[in-house]
């Protein structure tokens, strides 16, 4: 019953402790760089000013498609928390990238439509990994729910390592960070598929975004099993981790991206399938 | 609601080079660097008009771009503030009077501040944001329309149309 409420009170607060992640790293990256950095409550600087700026929509559809996008995706932390199938889980974050797509598509800018190409290319990239390592946690645990991972003593990075590891190269493309931030490509072709919201709108893909951030590092979490610390420690180094790659890389073409994630990533994580059925 | 003082504290900026000579925009780059990192006043170059709230200029408002300029500032929802960056952007710098150049961006869209120097050093520049973040946080959120070659608002559905707000030259010239 405790773990319930605290599940409920993690999935109510997800969007904050989102950015609160959002903002520590902000303060990380620029820290790496010998930078001051931002405040580490920026991310609600922004969420405040946001709400300041005077409505303006492209057309109504575009805006309900990026709201629904950030439902799509609470949901799917939702049912990843409350011990749901991986399986939904997976397609829930697939139906929110495609919802996004669409909201791209859904306006005259060819920008936007460059945007949601690179997203849905994005998508292609990771999700055949993500379905992989879910087939691995059936495999370990014999169940499909999270909840079966969650109750195993022993950490499934025991027995999927290499999944792991499949996983960390998709968590850069998942999170829009370098050397896979081909969706957003920040200044070389001007935003993502949301680049037509402005305003309030674009509040919910930008906070849509933190619950992204608590969406990848639970997944990185589920690989400690039941031992709640020792998935927030694993979380913690990955979280330093990809931000250090981050900066430490330039952005890669997108076909350099589609050759790693389903070239290395995606057979790294069907090997270790493998070599738990010998 | 008290939301004024956050607009001081998350400025994200848009940057549009009307023709410049590429010394302000170096300038303006060197800024983001982390010798000066204007990051550390929430600031991010988004380099979108629809979720920034200061255009930057530099350069003088050359003749082909002068549609772009005022397409990009209407554009952006308000409050905004415009900073032209540098003597060109000012008053038209060296490039005054020329057959291919306006004499500055004020002739265009009207400007809140204005930051001298060429090209203008990036302290300035900073000088400059921070004295438009203060207009920023005083500025209400009625449409501001361009000077010159500005269109029309319209409402359509009881909503407020600015899809017409920048004109084009060529309906310009055909009302005159």
């Amino acid at each position: 019953m405790n773990n319930l409420i605290a599940a409920i009170v993690f999935i109510a607060l997800a969007p904050v402790l989102g950015g609160l992640v959002y903002g520590v790293e902000r303060k990380v990256r620029a820290r790496m760089q010998n930078r001051m950095g931002p405040s580490i409550l920026q991310p609600f600087f922004d969420f405040m000013k946001l709400l300041d700026k005077r409505p303006m929509m492209v057309h109504s559809t575009h805006a309900f498609l990026g709201i629904m996008h950030f439902v799509a995706i609470w949901f799917a932390l939702a049912v990843l928390v409350l011990g749901g199938d991986m399986l939904v889980v997976i397609f829930l974050h697939l139906l929110a990238t495609a919802l996004l797509v669409v909201a791209g598509y859904s306006v005259r800018s060819v920008f936007s439509h460059l945007g949601s190409t690179r997203q849905a290319l994005s998508a292609l990239a990771y999700e055949p990994v993500l379905l992989a390592i879910a087939i691995g946690f059936f495999m370990v645990t014999g169940s499909f729910n999270t909840s079966a991972v969650m109750n195993s003593a022993q950490p499934l990075i025991v027995k999927l390592p290499l999944a792991f590891v499949a996983l960390l190269m998709i968590l850069p493309i998942k999170l829009k960070k370098s050397p896979f931030d081909v969706a957003d490509a920040h200044q070389e072709v001007v935003g993502g598929a949301e680049i037509e919201f402005s305003g309030v709108f674009f509040e919910a893909l930008y906070t849509a975004r933190w619950v992204e951030y608590m969406f990848g590092y639970s997944l990185v979490a589920l690989f400690a099993g039941a031992n709640i610390w020792l998935g927030i420690g694993m979380a913690t180094v990955v979280f330093f981790v990809v931000n250090a790659v981050d900066n430490s890389t330039a952005r890669l073409n997108y076909k350099d991206m589609l050759k790693i994630s389903l070239g290395i990533a995606l057979p790294l994580a069907l090997l270790n399938l493998v070599f738990l059925v010998l | 609601m008290g939301l004024n003082k956050f607009r001081a504290k998350s400025p994200w900026i848009l940057h549009y080079n009307a023709g410049s000579c590429n010394g302000c925009d170096i300038e303006i780059l060197a800024c983001l660097s982390p010798k000066y990192d204007v990051e550390r006043f929430g600031m991010i170059n988004t380099g979108n008009p629809k979720q920034s709230d200061i255009l930057l200029i530099t350069g003088p408002v050359t003749e082909r771009c002068r549609e772009r300029l005022v397409d990009l500032y209407s554009q952006m929802p308000e409050p905004k503030v415009v900073v032209a960056c540098g003597s060109c952007a000012s008053t038209g710098g060296v490039f005054r009077d020329m057959y291919g150049t306006e004499c500055g961006v004020d002739n265009y869209i009207p400007v809140d501040v204005s930051v001298p120097g060429c090209a203008c050093r990036p302290e300035q520049i900073m000088q400059g944001v921070v004295a438009a973040l203060g207009i920023l946080a005083q500025k209400n959120k009625d449409i501001e329309k361009p000077v010159r070659l500005a269109g029309k608002v319209t409402e359509q559905d009881g909503q407020t149309n600015r899809r017409e707000l920048a004109g084009t030259l060529e309906a310009t010239n055909a009302k005159n």
